[in-house]
């Protein structure tokens, strides 16, 4: 007797299960799929309505003492049924999210995500400017470095043209010393030969003077 | 470092070589050995001196090296006392700017003696430079610069007479000696113009001579622009011409801020020294001041 209880019971339970998946589905179709669909539910309602009664028959047919439990189970499937009754009622006249759409277009409609939208776009806005501040200042300074480089160039060679002249003078100073070392050693020669002259001049004076005194000293004894 | 050690030694020095000096003094001293014995007080004096430099006794050496061309001005080596007197005046400097002052006068004008313009010439600028510094009279610095200038235009150095000029000139640019100022400028402008390595410091003069007319009269600062653009077409570009503009419209309208945005502008850029921003300072003050005569 219980078994056959609970057999029903779990008919029950796959036919409402497969009712709700039915009635979840309906909203979002059109047309000759939605009778359809319609048509199917309105059947395993009615299947549904059957079981109910046998469950009934069964729970009178159990003895008074035990029948509690069962009777409270039977109450609550009851109210099952009857709450999915109302479900499929109200789906076959809900408006669905996609019928919402099709109206609205696909504008992802509501003002929230318009607001976060806006907030990106600012934020993007924001990020170019900087970036543009900071390519402006970096050009600012780039051409602050520019022109100290020209000054400094213009030091430079300012240096450079002193230090030339400074090297085409010593170089021609260079030049005349050279020059005058030159005519010094030449006059250096000239003072040894000079000297070379005047000794072999003085040789030979005193060769004569020698000379002259042998004579003398000669003709002095020959004289004798 | 025993420094005092060595400033004993160079007194020691010292002493034996006046003894020396006045050995020569005498009679039989002159007629023996009086050269050799003055040639021998110079040497010990210039070790004494350098002896001295060591210990950083700065007056002392100065006097030692002082001694030494003295004697040898007597011997007629005018070289080694001309050498003797500038490191006279080199020790001097560090002690007493005056002496060396006086050192290196004595130095200059045995080298003009010589001819030898050039070192002349460079011992001008020494001196100018302590009379710049140290002693801070404006104006005999001045005139030293001038005759270094002059010496070195004779030696044909243009650039190292081009130097001397540029401080002369904002020296008397300080002084409100601007006639003097605008020519030495413009004459220094115009001779860098056709170098071609010194053409880019050209415009920093023709700038610095508009500045200058600027002070004396705003026509003549117009009239000078146009010459100077005239004479050399890089100056319009440089933006120191158009800041010149700018001041210039500034002036004329009494505008002390669009003067002042104008130099601030300009300043970021590139810095304004010290002589250029009392220049401004000076034409901003003529603005104001005309403002208030208006007023």
């Amino acid at each position: 007797m219980s078994s056959d209880f609970e057999t029903y019971e779990q008919d029950f339970g796959t036919l409402t299960a497969d009712v709700t998946n039915k009635i979840g589905r309906i909203p979002k179709l059109a047309g000759e799929e939605k009778t359809q669909l319609v048509l199917n539910v309105d059947k395993q309602l009615e299947e549904v309505r059957e079981l109910l009664e046998q469950m009934d028959l069964e729970v009178r047919e159990i003895p008074i003492q035990s029948r509690g439990m069962y009777s409270s189970r039977l109450k609550s499937y009851k109210q099952e049924m009857e709450k999915l009754e109302k479900d499929f009622k109200r789906s076959r006249i809900a408006y669905s999210d996609e019928v919402r759409n099709e109206l609205l277009g696909d504008d992802g409609g509501s003002s929230e995500s318009q607001l976060i939208k806006l907030r990106e776009e600012r934020a993007h806005l924001l990020d170019n400017t900087e970036r543009l501040e900071r390519s402006s200042r970096r050009l600012e300074a780039g051409y602050q470095i520019a022109v100290e480089t020209e000054q400094v160039g213009q030091e430079i060679l300012a240096n450079l043209h002193s230090d030339r002249e400074k090297i085409q003078r010593s170089r021609d100073r260079l030049r005349e010393t050279d020059a005058n070392l030159g005519k010094s050693s030449r006059i250096l020669t000239s003072m040894l030969r000079r000297i070379i002259q005047n000794r072999v001049l003085v040789f030979i004076l005193g060769a004569i003077i020698l000379l002259t005194i042998v004579l003398a000293i000669y003709f002095n004894l020959r004289g004798h | 470092m025993d420094n005092s050690g060595k400033e004993k030694e160079a007194m020691q020095l010292m002493a034996e070589a006046d003894k020396k000096v006045k050995s020569s003094g005498s009679f039989l001293g002159g007629m023996f050995g009086g050269n050799h014995k003055v040639e021998d007080a110079c040497e010990i004096y210039a070790r004494a001196a350098n002896m001295f430099k060591m210990a950083k006794n700065w007056s002392a050496a100065g006097s030692a090296f002082c001694q030494a061309a003295r004697l040898h001005m007597q011997m007629q080596n005018k070289l080694d006392s001309a050498t003797s007197f500038v490191d006279a005046g080199n020790a001097y400097k560090k002690a007493d700017p005056q002496e060396a002052i006086n050192c290196l006068n004595a130095a200059i004008d045995i080298y003009t003696d010589m001819g030898r313009f050039t070192i002349a010439a460079k011992h001008h600028m020494t001196i100018a430079e302590i009379y710049e510094s140290e002693l801070v009279d404006i104006e005999k610095a001045i005139a030293h610069y001038e005759q270094a200038a002059d010496y070195y235009k004779g030696e044909e150095s243009n650039s190292s007479a081009n130097k001397c000029l540029l401080k002369v000139g904002s020296y008397s640019a300080q002084l409100e000696q601007y006639p003097k100022a605008i020519e030495i400028y413009e004459q220094v402008a115009t001779s860098t113009m056709d170098n071609p390595l010194l053409k880019y410091n050209a415009k920093e003069y023709f700038w610095k001579a508009a500045l200058c007319h600027f002070i004396v009269d705003e026509l003549n600062a117009k009239l000078a622009i146009e010459k100077y653009e005239g004479m050399f077409p890089a100056f319009s570009d440089s933006r120191e011409c158009k800041l010149l503009k700018k001041l210039l419209e500034a002036h004329e309208e009494q505008n002390s801020e669009a003067f002042t945005e104008a130099v601030k502008e300009f300043d970021s850029i590139s810095r304004l020294d010290q002589w250029q921003t009392t220049m401004l300072l000076r034409i901003k003050k003529t603005i104001q001041g005309d403002a208030g005569d208006l007023k």
